[in-house]
């Protein structure tokens, strides 16, 4: 295909394949930066966007694993849902039951945690030990942790029984030094863009540097040649799942104390497609064993940028999937020369 | 330029018109002439047989005439004109069928659906399927075979003679004039490939280009009006039935199963192979196979490999030989028992047998033995990643991943500049050095390798029989399953001979010595018995 290119094509395709994600980084970002006047590039305007994107930007980094690995995990949005019902449930039983405010939100914390691997591990007995497809058995999980989630709040809302932590964990964060609004307030990095930081430095350095990273991009490359080199395929691919759930449960703490309450219909709708799209924007390949998580981070924040632009332009929010899509399908085909 | 068809090719015209042919035909791959200037003919009305050993150039041959492969060089011709074919589909279309070897079926389709595949009788102005007809076609098409079936079964309930069947009635749907045939009998029983036999004549009677590739050099004899013998891409030998029904070469050669052996095999061993050590004596057994296999594919396999001792396994394609060494790693359910220096081991994964120094190189090499997509040094370290781990896993040591890297390539020879890039880079040799030495940094003590020059060029062939048999010499236990018979001559101590899944014979070091003992191997692989030729009429 690229025999019939020039010299100066080529190595434009190539440059494109590898850093196009970066190149459409920084041109929305300028073109943001136009659209706003000075506001864009003040950092409360990019610490929102940030603040919005964490809890997405978190299940991404996850996704872009079990990506890397030749699966999928459709489920992501109903596991958040479900492991933040069950902990916030657990947390207000907590203090009712008279457990002192402190101890009743961390033991909250860690039971969402645990509620979305549980959810993630079930994905992954299934897959692995019940060979199921990635794609149907998250698929039933979609549905069904949702369900469960619905269940238990009869379709209502769960509301934080907790008075000032749990929603402080939500709104509260580092202060940014020598930052202030233009109301003159000190601003502050949320915790929860904090906690999407490390996760994407830490799985970054997993998939790079880590024995799990090595041989999930070579399980994700090809399972069959994995297993003849000894790699224990079945125990990688049931851990990248409950993984996803673990990650799925913090992006859950990260959106029920934001808002101090998680709505059981609506708390992660939707969120598994934006991830997807954010892995792929990134340049990690669908078919597996190759990806990278900075580029899934450049992918969430390309995404949130875009939904920031059209709403500041004055698009009508049922023409911005649309834009959306078109951009997901751009990032593919100028992508696929050698990958995807 | 319409074929004529069947019947108007009548009796007489049989046989002296070439249907088929390729003038001067040479295919290259890296580092490999796989055909080099071959010129045969394919007569209407005859059955031509293709013989030679595994990597002779049969199946490239098959390719080419099936329009899956455009040659480097020569021309294809079809009734006697220069053709080009681009895809089976245009093959098809003129009238070439190439029934393959693992047939290509919809296997959840019924039979009537699959011999009509593609050209299913339809009426509403071609959006509905007249299934009625489509039956009657399919059921008229079998009868044409002698074969009866249920229409409406899904072909995946079918025994394989079925198949190959409806494999068979596919290609008379599509009107083929010349049908190829890739070793149909490799998976038949006895009484099955006898049927299968009686029709090839029917359909060459009938005025078809019948060619057929064989292993089973008996119903060669049998069956073939003409045979060509490919060894190393070059077409050494051509046997024609003459007005007696004696298939005779044109210096007068009779063909029998050991002439065409002969054949096929017909050359000097080399001296790239290095000089045979001999096995530790007095030492305990590196592993045991005590009537040992893969469920379902091999069984009463029973061996004993010592340390510095290099045995070969010989077999044709199919026999038994993969699978069995891919049981002993716990790739596949295994039946029997392994003792491991001694002691009984049953191995669920490569992973527990390579923790007791039992390891097994695929193969496969681009499918299965490496990761053509990772770096060489990703290939090189995976099976063993543990001992670069540091922090439990959560950092690798990569200034020790390198420098061990940088040691095989130094040890090996492998012309590998920048390990960093993808294996895919390196040629065949390199990498299978490389498919080699990541086993090898194990530690292993029994070193099962499954092909081990399989599309590799002459040079690096001698280098890696060099680095097997310097391994045995250091008190490696070597197991060497090979399709080229030179190899196993010319690097093992003794050779067992698979068939049909179990061991039809061994070849001791002594018969190794002996001129004759590729024919021996053949032999037994392809379940002649020695006295075969004395009561051959």
């Amino acid at each position: 295909m690229s025999r019939s290119h020039t010299g100066t094509a080529v190595r434009m395709q190539r440059f494109l394949e590898h850093w196009g994600v970066l190149v459409a980084f920084v041109l929305l970002f300028t073109v943001s930066a136009f659209k706003q006047g000075g506001d864009f590039l003040s950092i409360e305007n990019f610490r929102n966007l940030l603040n919005q994107n964490a809890a997405v930007g978190i299940l991404a980094v996850g996704m872009t694993l079990v990506i890397v690995s030749a699966g999928i995990d459709l489920s992501v949005g109903s596991m958040v849902v479900l492991a933040a019902a069950v902990g916030t449930t657990a947390m207000n039983a907590l203090i009712e039951a008279g457990w002192s405010e402190p101890s009743a939100v961390v033991s909250g914390a860690l039971i969402t945690i645990l509620a979305g691997t549980a959810a993630g591990a079930l994905n992954g007995a299934l897959i692995v030990f019940g060979r199921i497809a990635p794609f149907i058995a998250t698929l039933g999980g979609l549905a069904a942790f949702r369900s469960i989630a619905l269940a238990i709040a009869e379709a209502g809302e769960i509301r934080s029984q907790s008075p000032t932590m749990f929603s402080a964990l939500g709104r509260g964060g580092i202060p940014i030094p020598f930052a202030e609004n233009s109301a003159g307030k000190a601003l502050t990095l949320s915790w929860s863009t904090v906690i999407f930081f490390v996760v994407a430095i830490v799985a970054q350095w997993f998939l790079s540097r880590a024995r799990f990273g090595r041989q999930l991009v070579a399980v994700g490359a090809n399972e069959t040649a994995a297993r003849y080199a000894g790699v224990p395929v079945a125990w990688i691919r049931f851990r990248v799942y409950a993984l996803m759930g673990a990650l799925a449960g913090v992006a859950g703490l990260v959106q029920s104390s934001r808002m101090n309450s998680v709505s059981t219909a609506q708390l992660g709708l939707g969120s598994e497609l934006d991830a997807i799209a954010a892995v792929v924007i990134g340049g990690t390949s669908l078919r597996g064993g190759f990806g990278r998580i900075w580029g899934t981070v450049a992918g969430v924040l390309i995404l949130g940028m875009i939904t920031n632009i059209l709403t500041i332009s004055g698009v009508s929010p049922y023409w911005q999937g649309a834009v959306k899509g078109a951009v997901i399908v751009l990032a593919v085909l100028v992508q696929r020369g050698s990958r995807a | 330029m319409e074929l004529p068809s069947a019947k108007e090719v009548g009796a007489a015209a049989r046989a002296t018109l070439p249907r088929m042919g390729v003038r001067g035909v040479t295919v290259e791959y890296p580092g490999v002439r796989a055909l080099d200037n071959v010129t045969v003919d394919f007569m209407a009305g005859e059955i031509h047989a293709i013989v030679g050993e595994n990597g002779a150039g049969k199946s490239t041959l098959m390719k080419v005439l099936s329009g899956a492969l455009t040659p480097n060089a020569g021309e294809l011709l079809r009734n006697g004109e220069p053709t080009t074919l681009r895809g089976p589909r245009a093959a098809i279309r003129a009238g070439i069928s190439m029934v393959h070897q693992e047939l290509n079926l919809v296997a959840t389709l019924s039979v009537a659906e699959n011999v009509l595949l593609g050209r299913e009788p339809t009426f509403l102005a071609g959006i509905a399927v007249d299934r009625s007809q489509q039956r009657e076609r399919a059921r008229a098409l079998l009868a044409m075979l002698g074969a009866e079936m249920d229409l409406d079964r899904a072909v995946s309930e079918l025994s394989i003679a079925d198949c190959q069947y409806v494999e068979i009635a596919k290609c008379l749907a599509s009107e083929a004039q010349v049908l190829i045939l890739d070793e149909p009998t490799a998976v038949l029983g006895e009484h099955e490939a006898s049927k299968l036999l009686k029709l090839l004549r029917r359909l060459r009677d009938e005025g078809r280009a019948v060619l057929f590739i064989s292993h089973h050099l008996d119903e060669v004899v049998e069956v073939a009006d003409r045979v060509s013998v490919l060894r190393d891409g070059r077409l050494v030998a051509r046997f024609q039935r003459n007005a007696m029904g004696v298939l005779q070469a044109e210096d007068g050669t009779v063909a029998t199963e050991d002439t065409l052996a002969q054949a096929m095999v017909g050359r000097e061993l080399g001296s790239i192979y290095p000089p045979k050590g001999s096995a530790k004596s007095g030492a305990i057994a590196a592993i045991e196979l005590i009537e040992f296999g893969a469920a379902d594919r091999s069984r009463d396999v029973s061996v004993t490999v010592f340390p510095g001792e290099i045995v070969g396994i010989a077999g044709l394609v199919g026999s038994g030989r993969t699978e069995t060494a891919e049981a002993i790693v716990g790739l596949r359910r295994p039946v029997g028992k392994i003792r491991v220096a001694g002691a009984e081991r049953t191995f669920k994964h490569p992973r527990a047998a390579m923790r007791h120094g039992v390891t097994y190189v695929s193969e496969d090499r681009k499918g299965r033995g490496l990761h053509v997509s990772l770096s060489s040094v990703a290939n090189m370290t995976l099976p063993s990643l543990d001992a670069f781990s540091q922090f439990g896993g959560a950092r690798i040591d990569s200034v020790a991943e390198r420098s061990v890297v940088t040691r095989w390539i130094n040890e090996l020879a492998i012309r590998c500049a920048r390990p960093g890039l993808p294996i895919s880079s390196l040629s065949g040799g390199n990498q299978q050095k490389f498919a080699l030495a990541r086993w090898l940094e194990t530690r292993p003590n029994v070193l099962i390798i499954d092909e081990p020059t399989r599309g590799v060029d002459i040079g690096a062939k001698a280098e890696i029989y060099r680095i097997i048999a310097a391994l045995a010499h250091e008190g490696l236990a070597c197991i060497v399953i090979s399709s080229e018979l030179p190899e196993l001559i010319g690097l093992a101590h003794r050779v067992l001979v698979m068939r049909q899944g179990s061991v039809a014979g061994e070849v001791t070091r002594e018969q190794l010595a002996e001129p004759g003992c590729e024919e021996r191997i053949v032999r037994i692989a392809s379940g002649l018995r020695a006295e075969r030729q004395e009561n051959h009429e």
